[in-house]
């Protein structure tokens, strides 16, 4: 029996540990790959510490986990003495109930309805933005009061009451016998409370999710963004530094719990041996304690406050792709840098630029029309520039400010989108192709959307995870119209994608790069610009081709001025920046998308750099552009097919 | 001393009587009323006029699935997707509760010390962030993962997990399988052994100590424990998203799915029933073991 129960907590252990191991290996892996081991090196710590962006998320994480754990825990001690003191009975349950309630309901619906509520309110005073750090700080409050208060309560009730009561038989005002006997009694639960409250501020990823604000993401956030996209052993690098760190912690906490124990057993034993010794020698180790945590606290709060209490800049609020600027890894430009040093050199007016990021347009869209943010600059593609002209959520721009605009190719003005060119400076555009791994598709099977049906391929084909993509490559493949209102067209777009499920591996977005680079799967449609990204970074094994099917999306990527922009002209001069030659074409190579810029097309280093096959695929000679792109681009859909479209999704993903 | 107790309550200090206050205040506001938001945001529409569609909605919304003969069912959408996620929320629940009594139960058992450090590596996974802990996951179980690698290294051939229920139940079981042993534990640990020396003293078998003492007396550990895996991995979905491929919806999927289409009615409509099913739920069971704890000691 004891032997089985030694060999069971070993297979749990196994289990709980092994990947948490895995992680920590392949931190070290010098490879970018996940799964093969190719030689030890510390270069993904090197580029965890020069991701600005994940740094500063990690500083987010921070001060929120220690404003909340501190506000929660002095709120939740207080609450805990007076539920302690409630006599009523009933009052004593309703107060119970409520605070289990946060404890209870799924995070998912915590984070739903306090946004709700915060847009809620932020519309009826009809604030621009209603999501901020504050209202991210009060959910974290929110959730971390009861387990605060749940770890004060029984300390409460297990406390001699008769002890407070001598107190002030000896003189002691309530107050000072509460300050002087109580609270070093109830210590432990506090200090539990507290350290319970900042690591579930810390780890919390769903309700933050829901009532995230603009310029502040906290680390679970930004770990998600990453998981969605190309995740690199950086992440890895992180999650070994986390584990160590809390590794050191709870060492740390058990060795001064051990020093307390042995004081106590002390003190017991002499207890025993002098009978006139007092009754309670006062534990002052949890007292050096609480206070160092205090300090700790006030002095990190008090360094943030004089640290954001400097010089107040101008702030600039961008809010664009995933990925989609050249950001200084790799010893590229780091383009936001170098905005807000050209615009100090140049005006004489520091700015700081808060850079956040999305997932797809509709994601940004829906951020933006719930008022529940506020951004200068946006990047939206084309039917949703259309869209939001056509809802009035776009600033008509001032193109005295953006000179640059002139070196923007004939071809990319008056599109559809933006017939008379007031909302918008085309920033990329592209077109959609089929990726595939030659070393298991057979030359012969691509060259059209036909490869995604083959049954040869079954479980290796990667689908759009976003109803309009997947469905599109449907319609192309049957020559329909994908900008149709026929609700019996866009039945038989779905009845081609219920046909191809049982062979479509997975459908995902981003999650692309890592399947399609490890070889995964080995046949996606993806965006020209990304299949070089690919390229760059896949296995030995994989040998990544690339063709385009016909017909096809084109699309344009567009940089945009919301109607909620708090400075116009700031943002303006952004946008110009980012066309000038030396942003525009470090993006250009960066995010390997074609520039609709001759700055960058017609530059011989970038064409040099970019060499003869990449032009080639990224550049085709299509004839005209705007012919092909006015007919096969996506047009907005009217609310009634984007309904319908929205169904046939749900109803593909149920089966 | 006949007069000492209201003696006693009346010195209660004007700051203690106050102390319950500012907490009062903010669970009002950012604890109930966020909840009657759910509700009002659930029953209007987009000009936030009374309607009841969206309940409707997420009851008679049907689609029509086209099986691999060709042959077409009508099904109901959201039961449909609210159905998988309560099956896969259960099995995961019952593996962890499996999994974990025997291990609460041996940690229970251990000299003290063993007790503390057993319990201290049993939390240290919940400290890492939970999105890399399934993301570490996705990268052993996919089909160019390090399972696969191991079973082709050893001749097993290959295993398909990534994508499947089971790949998502795992996730459930990992993330969650902390929660589960930590109540039971600290229920057992405080149990009385001299209970089981009498049960045993009394005639009974080790199995039968188990179950007419053990068992009814960590009941409540068992029901903290149920509740605390069953509810996040009803509502999940990150894990459904990375090792379930995408490929299917769960109830958590729907509800940030119509959170990202802007469509925010509908989203708490979903919210709003998923609340008012867990409610009862949770009310039944906690009536359940008030009996039975009263019941059985």
């Amino acid at each position: 029996m004891k032997r089985a129960a030694k060999i069971y907590t070993v297979l749990i252990f196994l289990f709980l540990f092994a990947p948490i191991a895995i992680l920590l290996v392949f931190s070290f892996n010098e490879a970018k790959s996940l799964s093969v081991f190719s030689d030890f090196s510390f270069k993904w710590y090197l580029e965890l510490f020069r991701d600005n962006e994940t740094l500063g998320a990690l500083k987010n994480t921070l001060i929120l986990a220690v404003c909340a754990s501190v506000i929660s825990t002095i709120m939740g001690t207080a609450a805990a003495v007076g539920i302690n003191k409630l006599r009523n009975r009933y009052l004593r349950a309703a107060m119970d109930t409520v605070t289990n309630i946060p404890m209870m309901n799924p995070d998912i619906i915590t984070g739903i309805s306090l946004m709700l509520m915060f847009v809620f309110v932020g519309s009826l005073f009809g604030m621009s933005t209603s999501l901020s750090f504050w209202t991210m700080l009060i959910a974290h409050i929110t959730f971390c009061l009861p387990y605060v208060i749940l770890q004060v309560l029984p300390k409460l009730q297990q406390m001699d009451r008769s002890l407070p009561e001598a107190a002030m038989d000896l003189g002691c005002t309530p107050m000072r016998a509460f300050l002087r006997v109580e609270i070093p009694e109830i210590l432990p639960g506090i200090i539990t409370g507290m350290i319970m409250a900042f690591t579930l501020s810390l780890d919390d990823f769903v309700i933050s999710y829901f009532t995230q604000g603009n310029g502040f993401q906290t680390l679970p956030i930004r770990i998600y963004n990453m998981t969605k996209k190309t995740v690199t052993p950086k992440m890895y690098a992180l999650a070994t530094i986390i584990f160590f760190v809390i590794l050191a912690l709870l060492m740390l906490t058990n060795l001064v719990d051990e020093d307390d124990s042995k004081k106590f057993r002390a003190a017991r034993e002499a207890k025993r041996s002098r009978r006139s010794r007092p009754a309670r020698e006062p534990n002052r180790r949890p007292v050096r304690i609480a206070v160092s945590l205090l300090l700790i606290a006030a002095l990190l709060i008090g360094g943030i406050s004089i640290y954001s209490s400097r010089v107040q800049p101008l702030v600039l609020n961008v809010y664009n792709w995933g990925e989609y600027i050249s950001d200084g890894s790799d010893d590229t430009l780091d383009t936001i840098r170098a905005f807000q040093e050209w615009y100090q050199e140049t005006y004489g007016v520091p700015v700081r630029v808060n850079y956040d990021t999305y997932a797809s347009n509709e994601d940004m869209y829906a951020k933006l029309k719930s008022g529940a943010v506020s951004y200068d600059v946006i990047i939206p593609s084309d039917y949703m520039v259309a869209r939001m002209a056509d809802e009035g959520m776009l600033l008509p721009l001032n193109f005295e400010n953006i000179p640059n605009y002139q070196y923007i190719s004939e071809d990319f003005r008056g599109l559809y989108y933006d017939p008379d060119d007031i909302y918008s400076v085309p920033y990329t555009y592209g077109i959609v192709g089929v990726i595939y791994n030659a070393n298991v598709v057979d030359e012969a099977d691509t060259g059209s959307w036909d490869l995604l049906w083959n049954e040869k391929y079954a479980g290796n084909i990667l689908q759009f995870n976003n109803a309009r993509d997947a469905l599109a490559t449907a319609m192309y493949r049957d020559r329909l119209d994908v900008n149709t209102s026929d609700h019996a067209v866009w039945d038989q777009a779905l009845a081609g994608l219920t046909a191809q499920r049982s062979l479509v591996k997975s459908y995902v977005m981003d999650e692309i790069f890592n399947m399609m680079e490890s070889g995964e799967a080995a046949i996606a449609p993806y965006y020209a610009g990304d299949y070089f990204t690919m390229l760059d970074a896949q296995a030995d094994s994989v040998d990544l081709q690339f063709f385009y099917p016909k017909p096809t999306n084109y699309f344009v990527d567009a940089m945009c001025i919301p109607a909620c922009c708090q400075n116009q002209e700031l943002a303006e001069r952004f946008i110009d920046f980012m066309l000038s030659k030396e942003a525009a074409v470090a993006n250009a190579e960066y995010i390997y998308y074609a520039s609709p810029n001759s700055l960058v097309y017609d530059d011989a280093d970038y064409i040099d750099e970019m060499g003869e096959d990449v032009m080639e695929i990224l550049y085709p000679d299509l004839g005209s552009f705007r012919e092909l792109y006015n007919q096969y681009a996506y047009r907005n859909l009217d609310g009634e097919t984007l309904a319908y479209v929205n169904q046939l999704w749900e109803t593909l993903k149920i089966n | 001393m006949k007069n000492a107790e209201p003696r006693v309550s009346r010195r209660v200090s004007l700051a203690q009587r106050m102390a319950l206050a500012p907490y009062s205040l903010w669970a009002v506001l950012f604890i109930l009323v966020p909840l009657v938001f759910v509700a009002y945001y659930a029953f209007t529409d987009d000009g936030f006029r009374f309607t009841t569609e969206n309940i409707t909605r997420f009851f008679t919304a049907t689609s029509s699935l086209v099986g691999d003969d060709g042959t077409v069912r009508e099904v109901h959408t959201y039961l449909v997707i609210f159905w998988r996620s309560v099956k896969l929320a259960v099995i995961s629940t019952a593996i962890c509760l499996l999994m974990g009594y025997p291990i609460a139960y041996i940690i229970a058992r251990a000299a003290p010390r063993t007790q503390k450090t057993i319990i201290t590596l049993i939390m240290i996974p919940m400290w890492m962030n939970f999105l890399i802990r399934t993301y570490a996951w996705m990268t052993i179980l996919q089909d160019t993962g390090l399972l696969n690698s191991l079973l082709g290294a050893l001749h097993f051939g290959q295993a398909h997990i990534i994508g499947t229920e089971a790949a998502v139940v795992i996730g459930m079981v990992y993330d969650y399988f902390p929660y589960m042993i930590l109540p039971i534990y600290s229920v057992m640990a405080k149990m009385d052994t001299r209970l089981l020396e009498a049960a045993r003293d009394l005639g009974c078998n080790s199995f039968g100590v188990l179950r007419r003492v053990i068992f009814p007396l960590s009941l409540p550990g068992v029901v903290s424990g149920v509740t605390m895996v069953l509810i996040p991995s009803i509502s999940t979905f990150y894990i459904s998203q990375k090792l379930g491929n995408g490929k299917f919806f769960l109830i958590g999927d729907a509800i940030e799915g119509q959170y990202v289409a802007n469509n925010l009615h509908f989203a708490a409509a979903i919210a709003f029933v998923l609340m008012i099913i867990l409610l009862v739920v949770m009310a039944l069971m906690k009536r359940y073991t008030d009996s039975r704890v009263r019941g059985g000691v």
